[in-house]
C-alpha cells in the first residue's frame, strides 16, 4: 500500500490571466485613473507627477518673538498652559505665547439705561424769565419758560434750548448758576472734566463753552457773592471750599480755600452765601477722614456748618446745624434767603425740602418742611428761591422733573406748577456715573454702585 | 435702592461685589476709608452688616493711590477681601468687622506694585490679580498676579505689560476660575475725556506673562461702548455686564467664548 502524495493544485494560471486582461479591457473602457489635476502653480512651475514625495519649495521659518539665533523652543504640550520650568521661575522667565487677540464687537443682547433727563440743579434768569435745569443723566441743561407747566396728560414739555454735546464738557455736571445781569450760565462738574464752564445765556446745542476754569476734582456746589464778585465752590473729595474770583479761566487758582480737620466739612456738597450778615453755609454728608496721619475715617452725623463769609485754612464752623430733629439725610443743594433770614436744604433721600432759621445751631427742627405725595418731591437735590416772584423751585432726580411752589409752602402741598421730562409717574432709573457693576446671582439682579 | 444716611454710602464707589457662597455684598466707602458689607438683597436705608474701619486697617490717604480704599474683591472660599491701595494689597477677614489689622500685606520693591487700583482673586488657581493705570511703567499699566497666600515682599509670578497687552488705565476686574480667566475693563486715556480711544474689556490668562494681548477684545462700534468701568460674570447664561461710564449704563452681551 502506498502513501499517497498531497494534492498540489497548480496556480490558476489561466484564472490570473483573465484577471489582467479585464482589468485592460477596464481601463480601456472607462479611460485614464481619475488622478487630481495639478495645480495651477504646479503646472507653472512644470512639474510632472513623480509617483512619490518631491521637494516644491524651502523657505526659513519665521522669526519666534524672544527666541534668538541659536535658541530653541521650548516643547510644550498643547494643552498646557506655560511649561513646569515657567511655572517655577518668576517674571523674566518664559513669556506667554498667546495668539493674537479676537476681536469681538457684538451688540449688547441688554441695554439698562435710563432715556430721559435727571435733573440735577435747577436756577431762574429772571431776566429772560426762563429756568435752566442740569441734567446729570443725558449732560447738559434744558432750559425752559419760566411759566411752563407741562399738562398732565402730556409726556413731557419741549425745553426752548438745550445745551448739551462733546464740546460742552457737560459731563456729570451737578450745579448751576445764571449771573442776574449777564445770564451767563455757570454749569459745576463733579467728576470727570473738573471744569467749571460757562455758557452765554443764548447758548444752543454741542457749542464749545466761552470760558472754562480748571477745578479740583469733585466740585459740588456754587454759590456767588456778587457783591464781591467770588463765586465759592465746595469740592467734596478734599472736604473743602474754594473761592475764585466769579471771572476766573484757564488754570488760575483759588484765592482761598477753607479745608482742614478743624472746619467739620464731612463731604460737603451745597453752598450758599449770605454777604448780607457775612456767612457761609455748607450742607455735608458726613463721610470724613483725617488730613493729617493717622489718615483714617469715620462717620459723622449729616450737618449744616456756618463760617465767616471769608473763611480760610483751617477755620472752625461758627454754627452746626446737626442731629436727628433736623431730619437731614444726604442733603444737597441750599439756598440762603437773607431777607427773611431762612435757609433752604434739598433733602435728598427725604424726599423734601428743608427750611431752616439762618440763625439756628445744633440739634434743632426745621421751622418748615415740605413733603409728601402731593409735593411730588423724589430725590430732590437743587433748588433755587425765586425772591421776585415768591416761588422755590425745587428739581427732583428721582423723577425727571421740576416742580415750583409758593415760597412759603409747608407741608404735604402741591406745586403750582410742574415740568416734566418724562412720563408721569416715571420714576428714574438712578443710574449715574456707575464704576462698577457686580450680578448677585441668588436673586437675578445686577447691582449698580453710582 | 440703597441709599441714605443710614446706609453710609458715599460716591465714588469704584467697586462692587457680590458673594454668593455668604448672600453678602460688598462696597467701599473711599471718603470715609472703609469697606461695607451688607446683606445681600439689602435695600432701602439699611445699615451695613459689618464695617472695616480704624487706624489698625492701614487703609489710609485719598483713594488707591494713597494707601486708601478704593475697588476689593472678596474671596468666599478662603473667607478673604482683598484691597489695592498704591503700592501694596492689603488682605483682610471676610468676616472682619470694626478696627481690624489685614492679615497679609503684600508690599516691597520686588513686588513692583506701583499705582495698583484694581483687584481680583482666583480662589481656585489661588492667585490675586492687581491691576494699575498708566503710570505703572514707561506709559503702561499692568496685570500683576501673585500668589494668593503671598505675603510681605513678595514677587509677582506673573507680570502682564507691553504695547501688545493695550493696558493702560484698568478698572474693576473680575476672574473666571474655571477657565483661569482675568476680565478687566479698560478705559484708555480717558481723563477729561466722554469717548476716549483705546476702550476695551479685555480677557487674559492667570497663567500669562510678559507682552501677552488680551485673548479677546471686546470693544468697536456695535458694542456702543464708551468708556466701560466695571464687569461682572452670569456663567449660568454666559453673559458678560459692563457699566459703562459715559452711557450711564449697564449693557449685557452673550460671550460665550470666555465660559
Amino acid at each position: 500500500m502506498g502513501r499517497s502524495k498531497p494534492i498540489r493544485r497548480k496556480p490558476g494560471w489561466a484564472a490570473i490571466f483573465v484577471l489582467v486582461v479585464l482589468s485592460a479591457s477596464l481601463v480601456l473602457i472607462v479611460g485614464k485613473p481619475n488622478y487630481p489635476e495639478l495645480g495651477s502653480a504646479s503646472r507653472a512651475a512644470l512639474r510632472q507627477r513623480a509617483g512619490q514625495p518631491q521637494l516644491v519649495r524651502a523657505e526659513p521659518l519665521p522669526a519666534v518673538e524672544g527666541l534668538q539665533e541659536g535658541m530653541e523652543c521650548a516643547w510644550m504640550p498643547a494643552s498646557a498652559p506655560s511649561t513646569l520650568l515657567g511655572a517655577f521661575q518668576q517674571p523674566g522667565g518664559p513669556v506667554t505665547a498667546a495668539p493674537a487677540s479676537v476681536p469681538i464687537d457684538r451688540a449688547p443682547i441688554r441695554a439698562i439705561r435710563d432715556t430721559y433727563p435727571t435733573y440735577s440743579a435747577v436756577a431762574v434768569d429772571l431776566n429772560s424769565n426762563e429756568v435752566y435745569l442740569q441734567d446729570e443723566n443725558l449732560f447738559g441743561y434744558k432750559v425752559f419758560d419760566r411759566l411752563a407747566n407741562t399738562p398732565p396728560g402730556a409726556e413731557f414739555s419741549e425745553p426752548k434750548r438745550i445745551v448739551g454735546g462733546i464740546n460742552t464738557k457737560l459731563e456729570f455736571n451737578c450745579a448751576l448758576y445764571v449771573d442776574p445781569t449777564s445770564g451767563d450760565v455757570y454749569s459745576v462738574a463733579n467728576d470727570t472734566m473738573d471744569t467749571l464752564v460757562v455758557f452765554p445765556r443764548e447758548a444752543q446745542g454741542n457749542v464749545a463753552p466761552m470760558r472754562e476754569l480748571h477745578t479740583p476734582h469733585g466740585t459740588y456746589g456754587i454759590a456767588v457773592d456778587e457783591a464781591a464778585q467770588e463765586m465759592f465752590l465746595t469740592v467734596q473729595h478734599i472736604n473743602g471750599v474754594v473761592v475764585y474770583p466769579k471771572t476766573a479761566a484757564g488754570e488760575d487758582e483759588p484765592i482761598r480755600r477753607l479745608a482742614g480737620d478743624r472746619t467739620a466739612l464731612e463731604d460737603p456738597h451745597g453752598i450758599a452765601v449770605d454777604p448780607k450778615n457775612g456767612w457761609m453755609f455748607v450742607s455735608n454728608h458726613g463721610s470724613v477722614k483725617n488730613t493729617r496721619p493717622p489718615r483714617v475715617g469715620r462717620f459723622e452725623p449729616p450737618s449744616i456748618t456756618v463760617y465767616p463769609l471769608r473763611a480760610s485754612g483751617d477755620t472752625p464752623p461758627i454754627r452746626i446745624i446737626e442731629g436727628p430733629r433736623t431730619q437731614l439725610n444726604w442733603p444737597a443743594h441750599l439756598f440762603v434767603d437773607p431777607e427773611h433770614g431762612e435757609l433752604y436744604v434739598a433733602n435728598d433721600v427725604g424726599d423734601s425740602v428743608l427750611v431752616f432759621r439762618i440763625t439756628d445751631s445744633g440739634d434743632v427742627a426745621p421751622s418748615r418742611v415740605i413733603r409728601g405725595p402731593k409735593a411730588g418731591l423724589k430725590n430732590p437735590t437743587g433748588l433755587f428761591v425765586d425772591l421776585a416772584n415768591d416761588e422755590l423751585w425745587v428739581s427732583s432726580m428721582g423723577n425727571h422733573s421740576a416742580r415750583v411752589f409758593m415760597r412759603t409752602a409747608d407741608g404735604d402741598v402741591a406745586p403750582m406748577r410742574i415740568i416734566r421730562s418724562a412720563p408721569a409717574g416715571k420714576i428714574a432709573l438712578a443710574i449715574g456715573n456707575p464704576g462698577a457693576t457686580a450680578y448677585d446671582s441668588r436673586r437675578d439682579e445686577i447691582l449698580v454702585p453710582n | 435702592m440703597l441709599a441714605g444716611q443710614q446706609t453710609l454710602l458715599s460716591r465714588t464707589m469704584h467697586d462692587i461685589r457680590y458673594d454668593a457662597v455668604h448672600d453678602e455684598f460688598l462696597v467701599t466707602n473711599p471718603f470715609a476709608q472703609a469697606i461695607l458689607v451688607f446683606r445681600g438683597g439689602a435695600d432701602g436705608e439699611e445699615a451695613p452688616i459689618r464695617i472695616i474701619q480704624g487706624p489698625n486697617t492701614q487703609l489710609q490717604g485719598t483713594g488707591a493711590q494713597a494707601g486708601g480704599v478704593d475697588r476689593l474683591d472678596v474671596d468666599p472660599v478662603h473667607d478673604e477681601i482683598v484691597i489695592p491701595a498704591g503700592d501694596r494689597i492689603l488682605v483682610f477677614p471676610r468676616t472682619g468687622n470694626g478696627d481690624v489689622s489685614p492679615l497679609r500685606v503684600i508690599q516691597g520693591p520686588a513686588t513692583t506694585l506701583h499705582r495698583a487700583q484694581a483687584i481680583a482673586v482666583d480662589p481656585v488657581h489661588n492667585v490675586i490679580v492687581a491691576g494699575t493705570n498708566r503710570q505703572y511703567k514707561n506709559g503702561y499699566g499692568a496685570l500683576l498676579i501673585f500668589n494668593r497666600t503671598d505675603t510681605g515682599n513678595a514677587k509677582p509670578r506673573g507680570i502682564i505689560l507691553g504695547p501688545k497687552s493695550e493696558i493702560g488705565n484698568l478698572n474693576q476686574l473680575v476672574t473666571y476660575s474655571p477657565k483661569g480667566w482675568i476680565i478687566a475693563a479698560q478705559t484708555g486715556d480717558s481723563y477729561g475725556k466722554s469717548e476716549p480711544e483705546g476702550v476695551f474689556v479685555g480677557v487674559w490668562s492667570v497663567h500669562d506673562n510678559g507682552d501677552v494681548p488680551p485673548r479677546w477684545r471686546l470693544a468697536g462700534p456695535r458694542s456702543t461702548l464708551k468708556k466701560p468701568r466695571g464687569v461682572a460674570l452670569n456663567p449660568k447664561e454666559k453673559e458678560l455686564m459692563i457699566a459703562d461710564m459715559t452711557l450711564n449704563a449697564v449693557l449685557t452681551f452673550y460671550f460665550p467664548e470666555i465660559f
